[in-house]
């Protein structure tokens, strides 16, 4: 089967700093993918080149097999299938508009009856949890961790089959946290749709995904399946991740 | 500076009803302690940071609430009560980092406008090197490229730790973080939260510290409040709540916490995550009762009726929960 997504040799230059310098990687269709690495290592960079929001300066990227094609009908039709959330909720809604518009519109976009999307979206909000007259407000008017899941619930009721998440659970409590990874596994079971998390939460990552990627100043220092990259890392700053986790469960030493 | 916040309740009016996003919150901060705030999203923590701040959106109202910062007392019902304080008194790293920064400035040009505010009268070139070396401490690589950069030209991570740059600057006197740490991986986090640390014990501020980790507040913080649909539920110090929580939202808030050692399965209905069942209440018609109800694993038929004060937990000082099973042991 052809790879949801194929990056090979993806170069990328802001000026002195080298955003994406060479990687390469291969998310095979159905499967959840995580890459994890320091911040500025690139991991919204590379999200942003795979959606066409940034061209490369060398390398290729492909697509269900097809290599990307940079216009506007090409972003545009892209969009059908392939969903970001983006790691600053606010940057993906409109402020002027209510939450409800913004779904509204993905109802055209799909052309599909109102009622329809407006009972898929119903059952969406409730498993993450969100009150249904969240739809009512502004942007503005709600709290940053209902932000985050307004802008997931949009991207999943665009049914992608492939789903790239930046950050998906930053300032979510980790009871609504586990909603919303739980459903997202449901989702990608359910719909066999492709999942790229990128995240801090190294914890989260080993459970959701079967394949990872560390990056660091550019590049993918380390990658592979999930338990032995875990398990036994080779990179040092692997380790040191694993090492600084902050757990509950150790408690503090007195004095 | 100590700080104590009083009965605060907060009303935000939206066309569909006046929703209650705060109700009779009551903190204390000791000068020189972190406290940490935590919460179910949407449960009001940075309603609470914003009404401090004085920073609240034009649609909320404070229908009662006093703080008490080093002495005096500012009744926030009045608008802009605190605002003497902002700038030098109080600092807050807000939740999104593009509130606080401007996108048409330098990175340098921002953090030595505040270097600026804090002494008028200080050399340029000194605020330059005190700003490289803020930028430095927050482990950004490259300090002296970033000041010419734009906020534009940062990764996430990078922005916010701009933020936390500027804040640690100001050297406030109360220093409110609200997330300050959600896009930094923990090598980094580790390295800020030394830092707040470094401030507070080089100037004794008092930190409120707003986060979702319940590894950071029992890594760095010496107090814990916990809020829920805008009630606070337990405070106490951070030993006496790990060992043991007096509220059932806070035990099964820890219970959801995903240890770093779980190993996926093979098998994936195995690799679900432990949640609370159940919905916040409506913010606009508290039920009567406890507010925890319907969520509760350990609820009885009291609960639904009679809305718990705020016990003792055990016979430990400053350890409050408000729920009736401490009330009838
Ligand atoms: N528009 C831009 N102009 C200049 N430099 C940029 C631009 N966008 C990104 N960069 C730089 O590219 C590098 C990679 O940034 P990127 O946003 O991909 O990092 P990231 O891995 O997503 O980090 P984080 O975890 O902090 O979000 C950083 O050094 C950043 O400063
Ligand atoms: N301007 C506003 N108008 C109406 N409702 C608002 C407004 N701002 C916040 N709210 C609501 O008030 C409640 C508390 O919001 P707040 O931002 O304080 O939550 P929070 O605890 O900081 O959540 P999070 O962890 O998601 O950031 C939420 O239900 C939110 O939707
Ligand atoms: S008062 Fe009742 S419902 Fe509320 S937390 Fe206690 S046991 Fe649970
Ligand atoms: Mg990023
Ligand atoms: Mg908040």
């Amino acid at each position: 089967m052809t790879d949801a997504i194929s990056i090979s040799n993806a170069q990328l230059r802001f000026g002195e700093t080298a955003a994406l310098d060479g990687v390469s990687l291969a998310i095979p269709q159905g499967t959840c993918f995580g890459i994890v690495g320091e911040s500025g290592s690139g991991k919204t960079t590379l999200m942003r080149a795979v959606l066409g929001l940034q061209k490369l300066d060398q390398g290729e990227i492909r697509i269900l097999g097809n290599p990307l094609v940079h216009s506007r009908a090409a972003l545009k039709q892209r969009a059908s299938f392939i969903q970001p959330i983006f790691q600053d909720p606010a940057a993906s809604l409109s402020p002027r508009s209510r939450i409800r518009t913004l779904m509204n519109e993905v109802g055209t976009v799909l052309r599909e009856p109102h009622a329809a999307m407006h009972e898929r979206l119903r059952v969406i909000l409730n498993r993450l949890g969100l009150p249904p007259g969240v739809i009512d407000k502004y942007p503005h008017e709600i709290s940053g961790g209902q932000a985050r899941r307004v802008a997931i619930a949009r991207a999943l009721l665009m049914k992608p089959s492939i789903l790239i998440a930046d950050e998906p659970t930053a300032g979510l409590d980790v009871s609504v946290q586990g909603d919303l990874l739980n459903l997202l596994q449901d989702i990608r079971r359910s719909d066999n749709i492709t999942l790229v998390v990128i995240s801090h939460n190294l914890a989260i990552v080993r459970l959701i995904a079967e394949n990872a990627v560390v990056m660091r100043a550019g590049k993918v220092v380390e990658g592979g399946e999930v338990g032995s990259l875990f398990k036994s890392p080779r990179e040092a700053y692997t380790r040191e991740l694993l090492a600084a986790w902050p757990g509950v469960t150790q408690s503090k030493p007195t004095g | 500076m100590a700080i104590s916040l009083r009965n605060l309740s907060v009303d935000y009016s939206l066309p569909q009803g006046t929703a209650h996003a705060l109700r009779g919150v009551s903190l204390d901060i000791e000068k020189g302690e972190l406290l940490g705030l935590v919460g179910e999203s949407g449960s009001g923590k940075s309603t609470v940071a914003f009404a401090l701040m004085g920073l609240l959106a034009n649609n909320a109202k404070v229908t009662s609430g006093t703080a008490t910062i080093d002495g005096k007392s500012f009744d926030l019902t009045k608008r802009n009560a605190t605002a003497a304080l902002r700038g030098r008194g109080m600092a807050m790293i807000f939740q999104d980092p593009m509130m606080s920064l401007n996108p048409v400035f330098t990175i340098g040009t921002q953090l030595c406008e505040v270097l600026r505010r804090r002494s008028p009268g200080s050399d340029r070139k000194a605020r330059v090197g005190m700003a490289e070396d803020a930028l430095d401490k927050v482990k950004l690589s490259n300090p002296r490229r970033r000041m010419n950069q734009y906020p534009h030209e940062l990764s996430g991570g990078m922005r916010q730790r701009v933020v936390i740059a500027m804040a640690l600057l100001s050297e406030p006197a109360l220093l409110i973080a609200d997330e300050p740490t959600t896009a930094l991986d923990v090598t980094v986090e580790a390295q800020i939260m030394r830092e707040i640390i470094g401030l507070r014990d080089r100037i004794g501020c008092a930190v409120l510290l707003i986060t979702h980790s319940l590894g950071l507040v029992t890594e760095y913080c010496d107090r814990l409040s916990v809020l829920y649909a805008g009630e606070r539920l337990e405070s106490g110090t951070v030993r006496q709540v790990q060992r043991q929580p007096g509220h059932p939202y806070t035990r099964m808030l820890f219970d959801c916490e995903v240890p770093i050692d779980r190993e996926r399965q093979a098998d994936a209905s195995e690799n679900r995550f432990t949640v609370i069942s159940g919905d916040l209440p409506d913010p606009r018609r508290r039920p009567p009762g406890c507010i925890f109800n319907g969520r509760c694993d350990v609820s009885f038929d009291d609960c639904a009726v009679i809305n718990p004060g705020d016990y003792p937990v055990g016979n430990e000082a400053e350890h409050r929960a408000r729920c009736l099973r401490l009330a009838t042991p």
